[in-house]
């Protein structure tokens, strides 16, 4: 079968590689019909998390349908149109059992690294380097789900592929940042980033209760966008001072939650900002948390900073003493996909929220290498890149 | 300051880095060395299993499923009540294989014995209530002892026993929870047989001792 490949620093191909078979009594084999980029898999194709092996397949937030089953699996049926969770969780230890599912103790197979540098292991990430599992990714014709009962979740008909991949992750993403702020009805909530997790967190925040979002980032046709969908207010910080901008917006109280949506290589502008990136580019820190750092400044006394961005190591210049001088909560974590699907799909199908619109970019499997370009150039108005694995 | 001044300052602080940082890592290496206790290594590990005790000592009682989870791992044979023999083999296929005799004590305590392999090994495994309603706790205490030159060196032995226990515990708790355990050594990729030999070699490394 075909699969777009990741053949070292910043290259992608496509190959013709071995079929997917069912190797645990849980496994199910999809057939994907969708598969979206995800900013996280930059930072894997940029090299900024070293567990990536030459020939590995990307792509972990996709849809199709079900082509075979394992003997345990009960569930989901051979034919079924499934949504599958980016992040493996085995249903049976103590953390899915109470619905954290990407802390899930049985799958990630390669726990060392993690517990390394982390303490602990957390869950195994499809597509998402040797240090979640190994596993292989969705950017192909066919991929091998474990616990295929606990992971995939059938779709409602009539929802089009482009608009139901994204309840994968996307969209639980989104929410769990929205989750994390304990909205009681009546807040102003701030979302840094207004790619496809910005724009589901903006959403769900507005679901959950909140009064008014107001979204900042610097690609006007993004905050456009949730504009022309969702009615928020915008902050574009390439030509405005974000904290004085948030401040005078609630009249110099701050946001109740700030929901940071961005993760380990965030932009920004001025002096400190090409210090960061000089110091990430030579490796001498991992991430650049340019956002959080703006998130917990912004955010009022007592409030709560949520971050769903993905970040991998260590960070630096992190306002530790602001966060605990003004009492913030801090929540942060890889979504709890299983936790939030289901839901998520009832709400697409009654018309709630419809993320079709991310999918501005569709395209085949062999355009894949191209289909990155555009998403992280953001090119041509793109939100994210959807990959077809099935069209010709 | 002379020229050669400088050189004995240098040389001294030089010196004097090389001889902390020499002791520190001769610390840390220390910390990182098992107990000693009459010529065996002693090691205690313990995993929590999110299931009560009575499940956990009944996955050991279930022939069926204990042959099933232990598949492609070792055999299991129950020689009367209490005693079972065991034949182990390594799981990444190294060609390491030993016997062992399992005696169950009493309810949640069971001891072994390695009656034939690379190793001196003998442990105990201890069933204990997790608080919180979090499982059972298995509290293992491994000891083994290695050549006696190793010994004498204070060198742990090339087979390390402790890495094997931890992947052990890791695997039979993947098993009484999900009845499997994971492994994504045949997932497709776009390697060469020799990329995926070097790849192999990697995912071993990730593998082996990890704990979740």
């Amino acid at each position: 079968m075909k699969a777009l490949c990741w053949e070292g620093v910043r290259k992608l191909a496509v190959r013709d590689v071995p079929e997917p078979t069912i190797r645990s009594a849980g496994d199910i084999i999809v057939r994907v019909r969708a598969s979206s980029v995800c900013g996280s898999d930059l930072h894997l194709i940029n090299g900024y998390l070293p567990a990536m092996r030459e020939g590995d397949i990307l792509g972990h937030e996709f849809m199709g349908e079900v082509v075979e089953t394992g003997p345990d699996v009960r569930r989901i049926k051979v034919g079924d149109r499934v949504v599958v969770g980016s992040v493996v969780a085995c249903g049976g230890c103590w953390y899915c059992r109470t619905e954290q599912y990407s802390l899930c103790d049985n799958s990630n197979p390669q726990p060392v690294f993690s517990e390394k540098l982390w303490g602990h292991a957390p869950a195994g990430i499809l597509g998402y380097s040797h240090a979640a599992g190994g596993y292989s990714g969705s950017h192909a014709e066919y991929i091998r789900v474990p616990f295929g009962d606990v992971g995939a979740f059938t779709v409602p008909e009539g929802v089009p592929d482009d608009s139901v991949v994204f309840a994968s992750d996307a969209m639980p993403t989104g929410w769990m940042g929205a989750d994390f702020c304990g909205l009681k009805g009546g807040e102003v909530v701030a979302v840094w980033g207004a790619g496809g997790v910005g724009q589901m967190a903006a959403r769900s925040a507005q679901i959950l209760g909140a009064e008014r979002v107001i979204v900042i980032d610097r690609l006007p046709d993004r905050l456009a966008a949730a504009v022309q969908r969702w009615g928020v207010e915008t902050i574009n910080y390439a030509d405005t001072d974000v904290l004085e901008a948030l401040r005078e917006l609630t009249a110099g109280r701050g946001p109740d939650a700030c929901i940071e949506a961005v993760g380990m290589e965030s932009h920004d502008v001025g002096p400190s900002y090409a210090y960061d990136k000089g110091k990430q580019a030579t490796r001498l820190t991992t991430d650049r948390p340019t956002s959080v750092r703006q998130a917990i400044m912004a955010c009022r006394k007592g409030g709560t900073v949520s971050i769903v961005g993905l970040y991998g190591g260590l960070v630096d210049k992190f306002p530790l003493g602001a966060a605990m001088n003004k009492a913030l909560v801090l929540r942060m974590g890889q979504m709890h996909a299983q936790r939030y699907i289901p839901m998520l799909l009832d709400r697409i199908a009654v018309g709630e929220v419809d993320p079709g619109y991310l999918a501005t970019h569709p395209m085949s499997l062999e355009q894949g290498a191209r289909g990155y370009e555009i998403f992280e150039k953001k090119e041509d108005g793109c939100l994210r890149t959807v990959l077809h694995p099935q069209a010709a | 300051m002379t020229s050669s001044g400088t050189r004995w300052v240098l040389g001294g602080a030089a010196t004097l880095t090389g001889f902390g940082v020499g002791r520190m890592v001769a610390r840390r290496r220390r910390r990182h060395q098992p107990d000693r206790e009459g010529g065996w290594y002693v090691v205690h590990r313990g995993i929590t299993v999110h299931r009560p005790r009575d499940a956990v000592i009944g996955f050991w009682t279930d022939q069926e499923r204990l042959d099933r989870g232990l598949a492609e791992w070792a055999t299991l044979e129950r020689l009367d009540d209490n005693r079972w023999r065991c034949v182990a083999s390594d799981p990444a296929g190294g060609g390491t294989e030993w016997r062992a005799e399992l005696t169950v004590d009493g309810p949640g305590r069971l001891t072994w014995r390695v009656t034939e392999g690379p190793i001196a090994q003998r442990g105990r495994v201890e069933l204990v209530p997790a608080p919180q309603d979090r499982g059972t706790e298995i509290r293992a205490e491994l000891r083994w002892r290695s050549g006696r030159i190793r010994r004498v060196l204070g060198l742990a032995s090339r087979h390390d026993p402790d890495l094997a226990l931890r992947s052990a515990l890791r695997r039979i708790k993947s098993l009484i929870e999900t009845g499997q355990v994971l492994d994504t050594r045949h997932d497709p990729s776009g390697r060469s047989p020799k990329q995926e030999q070097a790849t192999d070699r990697i995912r071993e490394a990730l593998t082996v001792g990890g704990r979740p």
